[in-house]
């Protein structure tokens, strides 16, 4: 198996009212390709911390993040946005469409970013909205949709550039169960049949539940690290 | 580069109230900017115009020393063949004349004047006088015997049309002469002080009455100023012992008051332009801290700071433009309607005093339209990159966390 995620001695501190706050502590883990793993635990745990250096959407106070062979505390700002869109998908708890978008070109905006070619965008967005079942949803626009709509459209854009690792953070949050089921089914088909590695923050047991490996943070600790099959 | 712009447009309109108020405001300074460019232009033209015809020309000639003892001893001989060496796509009419200071005595007043020898066909392309309103008959030849006199002088001097005046001057020997004439015609020109500064004579009459063939002066007028430098060289070629002048040399408060309308144009500009600044980087400034975390979302998902800032530049130039465009229609709609002049004629004796006429008629320049779409839109670059620049700034997390 192929290492595509591997963190060595990760510790981030935050300043808060002149007070330092160590959010995560010396993790150290690593994710192989094909994996679909939630970190889960309490508020203030750690695991969107976690979550946020792996996709360099943070840096960590010391320590090391390693995307595939690519270290990124050596990346600048540039560099991290080009990671971010070629090799990662992200999935956030508010959806975060872009609300003049409509759902088709939600879902073409990152490849838009990537520079691919219209015809090709417009194929690849449809395809994939029709796969999530949003094929007649895909001229309207974020305000038109409901949460699960607007999660599956969230899904679409971060699946359709084919991303090395997915990353979602608390993607069942504001979905009912109903739709959080249908969500987790996604991503369990898109683990298993594409092979898309899954990182996911979350403390919804029924996220834990689909996940094949699960990481339970504790004050900024792993505190323990199993596989279960689903 | 498609996809910035069409964030942008939409994000334009995702606030229409907020923005159409910004384009209204474009709409107005543009607009206001380019009547009131035409406005000065035109006055500013119409002084240059005045300028010229009161006898000016673009260019004239003169003897050494006539500008500070303008008598008829500074006196030159225009060859009999003469003809200015210029294109003639660039000459619109030249003239020689006698100018001299002279006394005018009618049966009751006395006055000083510019007595002005001419020859009158010449003066339809030179002078006011071809466009100016005359009484009795206009003079008819060089040697004509009579004089043509402003309508005001007549008044002031409590004389009136076909009546005898005297005329006291000094000759080219600089002994006293004088002579009597009849007033064959009396002129109405524009401007009250012309009327009564200038009588004018037939030239060689004149030249009879001061004992010399020679002439005082010889005026240029081209079909446009722009072409007066090489006109001068031309000239000063022609005549290397004598002055070369052109008309802000001849007339300095005049041309003084031509380029102080340029930089009125421009500080106006600059005064527009600035309070627009402030309402547009207010508006985007606006626009962008509403969108803290759609802008720290694009980040995250891949868009590059250098995109996020030119996406931000894309809107601000989205809006000055159409609301330049908009304001350029609205001016020049404006100058259309004015086209047959603002009437100022309650205020004419004061205007008159600083150059400007009764009637202001707009005129609009390209190079006007293009110093405030170019000035515009560089405003619109400028006041978009502090906005965008706090927009770069933004951390995706940060954003997110909102």
């Amino acid at each position: 198996m192929n290492v595509v995620v591997r963190c060595e001695s990760l510790c981030r501190t935050y300043q808060e009212d002149a007070y330092p706050v160590k959010a995560l502590d010396e993790v150290s883990f690593q994710v192989n390709d094909g994996e679909f793993v939630s970190l889960a635990g309490p508020s203030g745990s750690g695991k969107s911390t976690l979550l946020n250096l792996i996709g360099g959407l943070d840096r960590p106070t010391s320590g090391e993040v390693y995307l595939g062979e690519t270290r990124l505390n050596d990346l600048d700002a540039t560099h991290l946005s080009d990671l971010r869109l070629f090799e990662l998908g992200f999935i956030f708890q508010d959806y975060n469409l872009i609300p003049v978008l409509n759902a088709l070109e939600n879902v073409e905006f990152t490849m838009q970013l990537q520079g691919v070619s219209a015809k090709e965008r417009t194929d690849r967005a449809l395809a994939t909205l029709e796969s999530l079942g949003l094929g007649d949803l895909a001229h309207r626009r974020p305000s038109e949709l409901s949460g699960g709509q607007q999660q599956r459209v969230a899904i679409a854009r971060a699946i359709v550039t084919r991303p090395r690792v997915l990353l979602a953070d608390e993607p069942s949050a504001n979905l009912d169960s109903k739709s959080t089921e249908g969500l987790l089914v996604l991503l369990q088909n898109l683990n298993r049949e594409q092979g898309v590695t899954i990182i996911t923050a979350t403390h919804d047991p029924m996220v834990m539940r689909y996940a094949r490996r699960r990481v339970q943070l504790v004050d900024g600790h792993i505190d323990a690290d199993e596989s279960a099959e689903t | 580069m498609k996809l910035l712009v069409q964030l942008s447009w939409r994000n334009l309109w995702r606030q229409r109230r907020r923005n159409g108020m910004m384009l209204m405001a474009i709409l107005v300074a543009v607009g206001s900017l380019v009547f009131t460019n035409a406005l000065i232009r035109g006055y500013q033209y119409d002084m240059l115009e005045d300028a010229i015809l009161n006898l000016s020309g673009h260019v004239k000639v003169l003897a050494p020393g006539y500008r500070n003892d303008p008598s008829a001893e500074s006196n030159f001989t225009v060859p009999g063949q003469f003809h200015p060496d210029i294109g003639p796509e660039h000459l619109f009419g030249w003239t020689s004349r006698v100018v001299v200071p002279a006394v005018i005595i009618s049966e009751r007043e006395t006055r000083g004047i510019q007595l002005v020898g001419i020859d009158p066909a010449d003066e339809q392309n030179m002078s006011f006088l071809a466009k100016a309103t005359i009484e009795g008959t206009m003079l008819s030849s060089p040697d004509d015997k009579g004089v043509l006199v402003g309508k005001k002088l007549v008044d002031q001097l409590n004389t009136k049309l076909g009546r005898r005046i005297v005329l006291i001057t000094q000759g080219a020997d600089g002994l006293n002469r004088e002579a009597g004439f009849r007033i064959v015609g009396t002129y109405d020109a524009s401007g009250t002080s012309v009327e009564k500064m200038f009588v004018f004579a037939g030239r060689e009459t004149l030249q009879t009455l001061l004992g010399t063939s020679a002439v005082t002066e010889l005026s240029v007028r081209l079909v446009s100023e722009k072409n007066e430098i090489q006109v001068k060289e031309a000239l000063q070629a022609q005549f290397p012992d004598l002055e070369v002048l052109d008309w802000k040399e001849l007339q300095p408060q005049a041309g003084a008051m031509f380029e102080f309308s340029d930089a009125t144009i421009l500080i106006w500009f600059v005064i527009m332009a600035s309070a627009l600044a402030f309402g547009l980087v207010n508006t985007l400034i606006t626009g962008v801290m509403e969108r803290v975390r759609e802008l720290g979302m694009f980040r995250a998902l891949g868009m590059r700071p250098n995109a996020v800032l030119l996406q931000v530049m894309i809107e601000s130039i989205l809006i000055v433009v159409v609301g330049l465009l908009g304001g350029l229609i609205i001016g020049y709609m404006l100058v259309i309607w004015m086209s047959g002049g603002i009437d100022l004629s309650e205020f004419s004796q004061g205007l008159e005093m600083i150059g400007i006429r009764s009637v202001v008629v707009p005129r609009l320049l390209v190079q006007d339209i293009v110093q405030v779409s170019v000035l515009t839109t560089v405003l619109g670059f400028l006041a978009s990159l502090y906005p965008a620049v706090k927009a770069v700034r933004i951390r995706p997390l940060d954003a997110l966390r909102k």
